[in-house]
C-alpha cells in the first residue's frame, strides 16, 4: 500500500529570509501515529502548514492521501483534518454550533452533521455542555471540542499541532486515549508535533526529530533509545562561565569511557558506557580544569537523551540564541 | 500490522463528487457564523440601534431650525429636517457598520479561525463574500429598524411600504460593497489597532463629502466635485428620493444601478485581494 503522506525534499523559505524547513523527506504509512519532535522554531508548524495546504512550499513535493498538495489542494483538504496550535474554535458559538459549522465547511448534509456531532460530543465527553457558549468552557474542554471538530468529516489523516500544550496531565492522557482509539477503530493516520518527550514516547509509532529545519533522525521510540547505549551522567557546575565549561568539554569527551558529551546550561551531559567507573574519571579531569561541581546524577537514557544527542538541547531549556542561529538571512 | 479499509475512504469519495457546487453553501456557512456572532452579542445590537436613535433625536431637534428658515428648507428640499436626515442616518449606519467588516477578518486571522477555514475545502471566494453578505443582512435589518423609529417620530415615507423596503435594500447593497472595501484593506493587517485608523481615515471623508448630511446646494464647488465621485452619494440619492419625493424613477434608477455595480466590483476586488493575501 502507498504511504498516506509522502514528502520529498520539501523546503520553505519565508519572505523575511528565514528558511524554516530545509529539504526534508519522509513517509508516513496509513494507520501510523507519526510524531514531529523539535524545539521552538524548528519548523514543525511550518511543515504541517505545507502539508495541509496553508502554506505553499518553496520547493520540493508533498502528497497527502495520494494527492499533491499544490496541484490538488481541494482533494487534500477533504482528506485531512487540522487541529492547529492555536485554539481555533469560535467561542461566541456553542459547542454544537461549532461542530455544525465545521460540518458545513466539509459539505456534510445536515442529517449527517447532527448525527456526527452527537457522536463526537459523546466521544469528547461534552454532551452536557454542548449547548453552552464555548466562552464558558475550560481550556481542556475547548481543546477537546477543537479535536472533535477536526474529526467531523472523518479525515484519513489528522494533523495535530501540539495537541496537548498547556493541558493538565489527566486531559493529556484522555487525548492520547482518543488518538489511540481512533487509530485502532478507524485506522486513521496521525501526524502530530510535540514538545513533550513522554508524549512522543507513549503515543507515536515513529518519531522524527527536527531541528533548525532539518530532520536529524526518524525511527521508533524504542530503537531511538537503543541508539543511546549505556548510561547518562548529568553534571551541574557551580561555575557558570561559559568559556570554562566549553574548555572542559573536549577533555571529558577525550576520555575513552565517554561516548559523547553535550553542554547543557551551566553543566553537561555525558553518555558513558559504565557510570560507576566513569564518574570518578570525569571528576578528575574536571577538577584539573579548576571547575567546581554542584551536583551529579546518573540515569538510564530516555528519549530526552536521544533528543539531546541529536539537537544538543533539552526540551524546555532552549535559550533564545539557539533559536536564532539557524536564520539564513538572504539579501 | 493489520490494515483495514478505513470507513473514511468511502466518505471522502462521496464528498468529492459534490465539490464543484459548493460555493453557495460555503457562502451560507461563512455568513451563518457571522450572523450568529452578531446576534449573540447583545451589546453590539443595542449600540447599533441606540446610536442612530441619538442621531435622529439630537440632529433632528438641533437642526430643525434650518427648515424654519425658508432658504434652508429650499436648499434641503424638505419641509422637516428629519425627513432629510433619516436617509442620512441610514446610510451612515451602512457606512460605519459596513466598514466594520474588515475587523472580523483580522480577528479570524489572529485567533487562527481563518486558517481553520482555509484548511477546509471551502471555496476561497466564499470567505470574503460570506462576510460581506452577513454584514449586508445585518445592516438591512438595522435600517429597517431605524426606519420604524423614524416613522414613529413622524417621518413620512412618500413611496410607501415598497419604497421603505427598497431603501433598506439599497442600504444593504451599499454596505455589502463597503464591507468589500473594508476587507480589501484588512487583508494586509495583522492587528485591529493597525487597521482601525485606516478605516477611520476612509469613512470620515466619505461621510462628509457627500450629500448625506449636508445638501449639495450648500457645498463649495470643490466638495461638489468630490461628492460626485463618492459612491455614497449614489446610494443616498435614491434613498432620499424614496423618502421625500416618492417613486421618481429618473432619480432612483441611476443611483441604484451604480450602487449594484459598486457591489459587484467589490466582490471581484475583495476576492482578488483575499486570494493574494493567502497565497
Ligand atoms: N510567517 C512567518 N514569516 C517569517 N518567518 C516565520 C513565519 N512563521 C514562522 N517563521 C519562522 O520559521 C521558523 C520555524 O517556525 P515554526 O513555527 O515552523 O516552528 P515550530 O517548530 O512550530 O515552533 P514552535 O514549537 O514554537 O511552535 C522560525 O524561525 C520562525 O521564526
Ligand atoms: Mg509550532
Amino acid at each position: 500500500m502507498k504511504p498516506i503522506i509522502e514528502v520529498e525534499n520539501l523546503t520553505k523559505k519565508y519572505n523575511g529570509g528565514v528558511t524554516a524547513v530545509k529539504e526534508i523527506s519522509f513517509q508516513v504509512e496509513q494507520g501510523e501515529i507519526f510524531g514531529f519532535l523539535g524545539p521552538n522554531g524548528a519548523g514543525k508548524s511550518t511543515t504541517i502548514m505545507m502539508l495541509n495546504t496553508l502554506l505553499s512550499p518553496t520547493s520540493g513535493r508533498a502528497r497527502v492521501a495520494g494527492f499533491d498538495v499544490v496541484e490538488k489542494p481541494d482533494q487534500v483538504r477533504m482528506s485531512l483534518g487540522y487541529i492547529s496550535q492555536d485554539l481555533a474554535i469560535d467561542d461566541i458559538l456553542t459547542g454544537r454550533e461549532n461542530l455544525y459549522l465545521q460540518a458545513g465547511f466539509y459539505h456534510l448534509s445536515r442529517k449527517k452533521a447532527s448525527e456526527r456531532s452527537k457522536e463526537l460530543l459523546d466521544l469528547v465527553a461534552l454532551t452536557e455542555r454542548a449547548d453552552d457558549q464555548v466562552e464558558t468552557y475550560s481550556g481542556g474542554m475547548r481543546k477537546r471540542l477543537d479535536i472533535a471538530a477536526g474529526l467531523i468529516h472523518r479525515p484519513k489523516v489528522l494533523f495535530l499541532d501540539e495537541p496537548t500544550l498547556g493541558l493538565d496531565i489527566q486531559t493529556r492522557h484522555q487525548i492520547w486515549d482518543y488518538i489511540n482509539y481512533l487509530r485502532k477503530e478507524m485506522n486513521m493516520t496521525f501526524f502530530l508535533t510535540t514538545h513533550y518527550m513522554d508524549e512522543a514516547d507513549a503515543l507515536c509509532n515513529r518519531i522524527a526529530i527536527i531541528d533548525k529545519g532539518i530532520i536529524k533522525v526518524i525511527d521508533s521510540p524504542a530503537s531511538l533509545k537503543n541508539q543511546v547505549r549505556g548510561e547518562v551522567v548529568c553534571i551541574q557546575f557551580s561555575e557558570t562561565s561559559e568559556d570554562k565549561i566549553a574548555d572542559a568539554l573536549p577533555i571529558i569527551s577525550s576520555l575513552s569511557i565517554v561516548e559523547n558529551v553535550k553542554q547543557r546550561d551551566s553543566g553537561c551531559m555525558a553518555v558513558v558506557r559504565d557510570g560507576d567507573t566513569a564518574i570518578p574519571e570525569i571528576f578528575r579531569v574536571i577538577h584539573s580544569k579548576g571547575l567546581k561541581i554542584n551536583s551529579v546524577t546518573l540515569k538510564k537514557p530516555s528519549l530526552d537523551e536521544v533528543y539531546m544527542a541529536f539537537t544538543g538541547k533539552t526540551l524546555g531549556n532552549e535559550r533564545e540564541s539557539n533559536g536564532n542561529t539557524h536564520r539564513t538571512v538572504r539579501t | 500490522m493489520e490494515i483495514r479499509t478505513a470507513p473514511f475512504a468511502h466518505d471522502a469519495k462521496e464528498n468529492e463528487s459534490t465539490m464543484k457546487l459548493t460555493l453557495p453553501s460555503d457562502i451560507y456557512y461563512v455568513c451563518w457564523r457571522d450572523m450568529k456572532r452578531f446576534l449573540s452579542q447583545k451589546s453590539r445590537i443595542l449600540m447599533t440601534l441606540v446610536q442612530p436613535l441619538i442621531w435622529l433625536v439630537l440632529m433632528g431637534n438641533m437642526m430643525s431650525g434650518m427648515t424654519n428658515n425658508p432658504y434652508g428648507a429650499r436648499m434641503l428640499g424638505v419641509k422637516n429636517y428629519i425627513d432629510f436626515m433619516t436617509p442620512g442616518i441610514m446610510i451612515m449606519t451602512a457606512l460605519f457598520s459596513g466598514t466594520f467588516c474588515g475587523f472580523s477578518l483580522v480577528w479570524d486571522r489572529r485567533f487562527g479561525f481563518l486558517n481553520k477555514m482555509l484548511a477546509a475545502p471551502i471555496s476561497r471566494m466564499a470567505i470574503p463574500v460570506g462576510k460581506m453578505t452577513a454584514t449586508s443582512l445585518q445592516i438591512t435589518l438595522q435600517v429597517i429598524i431605524i426606519g420604524i423609529i423614524a416613522l414613529v417620530m413622524g417621518v413620512t415615507f412618500s413611496s410607501g411600504v415598497f419604497g421603505f423596503l427598497l431603501i433598506a435594500i439599497i442600504a444593504g447593497i451599499f454596505s455589502f460593497a463597503m464591507a468589500g472595501v473594508s476587507l480589501s484593506i484588512a487583508v494586509f493587517f495583522k492587528t485591529l489597532e493597525g487597521l482601525h485608523p485606516i478605516l477611520n481615515f476612509l469613512t470620515m471623508p466619505l461621510m462628509f463629502m457627500s450629500n448625506a448630511i449636508f445638501p449639495k446646494a450648500a457645498m463649495p464647488n470643490w466638495m461638489k466635485i468630490i461628492s460626485d465621485w463618492n459612491p455614497l452619494t449614489y446610494a443616498i440619492t435614491p434613498m432620499r428620493t424614496l423618502v421625500v419625493e416618492g417613486w421618481v424613477l429618473e432619480k432612483i434608477i441611476p443611483g441604484l444601478v451604480i450602487t449594484i455595480g459598486f457591489a459587484f466590483v467589490m466582490v471581484l476586488i475583495s476576492t482578488w485581494q483575499f486570494n493574494r493575501s493567502i497565497a
